[in-house]
């Protein structure tokens, strides 16, 4: 039972890391159509660039993040304006080929500059909380990177409901043209989304920098969870990834804690059945985003 | 010349296949000890080049026609050179059947998951499959009993170069002629409708799903005969080297540089991208992967239509524009009674 409660509580704090991971890759896809499959590579950058600050300056891992998130919304910016841009009305085809070019790209330039080795960052905030007169416990740091994502997450959906940029963004995504016509500039909130959805991936790669070995091939797994999520949780959905990111991290959690023999890396398996299920199942997505998942 | 190719295209196609075919055949008949104009090491990487045809040619008989983007199609390769290999080191069970039996396997396993994500549209059936090599993986490294897991299985070694040379070529000759013949079927043209309108398809009464469904068992099937071959000619296989993340993106490139949708488009773009492939290799040995892809970034943005769309309709690419504009005045009156034949 202790076991159970145990691996429920690892779930749910993995799974609001993952809401934080999925989003901009859902927003990406939701507004411009274009399935980003170097996401993973922009979280790897973003940890890689906490890793520099803690090695080299000391800082600890979360304040990275007044530095990652401008850096890769400049990054964003300007990728946006040279490559996506050119994509964005082509056949799905074409942005999946490039998006994949440009991870296997980032994966092995970053390979080259810091080598294979995986990195570990140092926290103050290592060790547990115990729960009462019970074996449970919440790890500090984890405990903390779910407050950060919540926050983050919570900052966003403001962002996106209250602002005028926000609300371009959503306009833009649920009907292109209707948008263009009222005024909105198309170009620019695609250029200001990209950036913006990439600087949110680069803040979820310092969240993650703390839990797990920073090396250059992390980014796969990753892009795959985000499609997943999804998949289950529909296009640019806050409420949506936070569902979906927790039924993923309950389900790794639980497989690696009761199936005997099989560790973590059965995650990315439960993960892709859990996506070809709902994509046969309920391909529209389990709820609805800045719209519904459909083909682009 | 441009426009004589045109007119008679699928002769000469057939023609040149037929010349290659016959100039390489009596490459090995070269190999006395002591004349070493051809080397086994020679003959191994045509095997390599006629391996890569072949899948390239399967890929593209279910991705370029049906408008499917298969982005795991490894995952077949792999079950190939799998099943071949338990069946071999398990059971003893002779090569010719071994091969037979991890294709079958590849072929049922298409069957299977081509059920489930063959229904869904576009992207999601790309990562689909995505998601299927990247799981594939591990669970052939978790079947330790079966697999060897982690640490491989090694197939009992036969090297006899000239006979995987000659039973690759041929049996590349026979898929690509297979292909060819099936896109002048009712069958190919109905998968050329489903890539140019799924709904439209179905409304003319074609069964999509049954379409989809056969090419797609049929490519794995004819894949997973090329990872048997890759398996038994290599004596080696582990979950890394089987599952290896770019040769699904390899297939796609040559697919893609040749021509994506057309039968002599693979075969143009493999020969190309590989020969291509061993100066990168050579220069660049470091970052060879970046330059790869920095080169599939650009090939998709300024030739999406491929080496074969470039000589068959030069105004459909930019490049292509550029070399009409340059070496092809005169022949723009040829243009309107050949566009239709441009899509095959």
């Amino acid at each position: 039972m202790e076991q159970l409660t145990q691996a429920t509580i690892n779930g749910v704090m993995l799974g609001g890391y993952y809401a934080v991971m999925v989003l901009g890759f859902s927003i990406i896809w939701g507004v411009m159509g274009v399935i980003n499959l170097a996401h993973g590579e922009f979280i790897m950058i973003g940890a890689y660039l906490t890793w520099i600050m803690n090695k080299q300056f000391g800082w600890e891992p979360l304040t990275a993040i007044i530095v990652v998130v401008p850096v890769m919304f400049v990054l964003g910016y300007i990728l946006q304006r040279i490559l996506i841009n050119r994509i964005i009305d082509r056949p799905y085809l074409i942005s999946l080929l490039v998006t994949f070019s440009l991870a296997i790209i980032i994966a092995n330039a970053t390979k080259l500059i810091f080598t294979a080795t995986p990195r570990t960052v140092n926290t103050v905030y290592s060790g547990f909380w115990r729960i009462g007169e019970t074996s449970i416990t919440v790890p500090k740091t984890r405990a903390i990177v779910l407050i950060a994502a919540l926050i983050i997450m919570g900052l966003l959906w403001l962002f996106l409901q209250r602002t005028r940029l926000g609300k371009s963004i959503r306009a833009a995504a649920q009907n292109r043209e209707a948008a263009r016509i009222v005024g909105i500039e198309i170009a620019a909130v695609y250029a200001l989304t990209f950036a913006i959805c990439i600087a949110l991936t680069g803040a979820a790669g310092v969240l993650i920098s703390p839990t797990t070995p920073i090396y250059p091939f992390m980014g796969g797994p990753l892009t795959l969870k985000a499609f997943a999520i999804t998949a289950m949780s529909g296009l640019g959905s806050i409420p949506g990834a936070l569902a979906g990111g927790v039924v993923l991290g309950l389900v790794e959690t639980l497989i690696a804690t009761f199936v005997p023999g099989v560790g973590t890396n059965l995650g990315i398996v439960s993960s892709f059945v859990i996506l070809v299920v709902v994509l046969v199942v309920r391909p529209q997505g389990l709820f609805g985003g800045l719209k519904a998942a459909e083909a682009h | 010349m441009l426009a004589t190719w045109r007119r008679y295209k699928l002769t000469r196609w057939l023609a040149l296949v037929l010349l290659i075919v016959l100039i390489l055949l009596p490459l090995p008949q070269f190999l006395a000890p002591e004349r070493k104009l051809v080397t086994n090491s020679l003959l191994f990487s045509f095997t390599q080049l006629f391996m890569l045809i072949w899948m390239a040619s399967n890929w593209n008989a279910f991705s370029g026609f049906t408008g499917y983007v298969d982005f795991g199609h490894a995952v077949f390769f792999g079950l190939g050179a799998y099943g071949t290999g338990v069946l071999m080191v398990k059971l003893g069970v002779p090569f010719p059947i071994a091969v037979l039996g991890g294709a079958i396997v590849a072929a049922i396993f298409a069957f299977l998951i081509g059920s489930a994500t063959l229904r869904l549209k576009g992207p999601y059936f790309s990562i689909a499959m995505l998601g299927t090599f990247v799981a594939m993986r591990e669970i052939v490294r978790i079947i330790k009993p079966i697999t060897g897991g982690g640490s491989g299985l090694t197939l009992p070694p036969y090297l006899n170069r000239p006979l995987f040379y000659y039973v690759t070529l041929i049996g590349m000759a026979i898929v690509v002629l297979l292909i060819w013949l099936m896109r002048r079927t009712q069958f190919g043209a109905s998968l050329i409708a489903i890539r140019e309108d799924e709904v439209g398809a179905e409304m003319r009464g074609i069964n999509t799903t049954r379409h989809k469904i056969t090419i797609f068992c049929l490519a794995c099937f004819s894949t997973g005969i090329v990872g048997g071959l890759w398996a038994y000619q290599n004596t080696f296989i582990d979950p890394d080297i089987v599952f290896f993340e770019s040769r699904t993106i390899e297939l796609v490139m040559m697919t893609i540089l040749g021509g994506l949708g057309t039968v002599a488009g693979p075969v143009v773009g493999a020969t190309v991208l590989y020969w291509l492939r061993d100066i990168i290799w050579a220069n660049f040995l470091d970052y060879h992967l970046i330059v790869q892809g920095i080169m599939l970034i650009l090939i998709v943005l300024f030739v999406p239509e491929g080496i074969m769309g470039i000589i068959g309709d030069p105004d459909s690419t930019s490049l292509g524009r550029l070399w009409k504009k340059h070496f092809g005045q005169g022949e723009e009156t040829e243009q309107p009674t050949t566009t239709t034949e441009v899509q095959s």
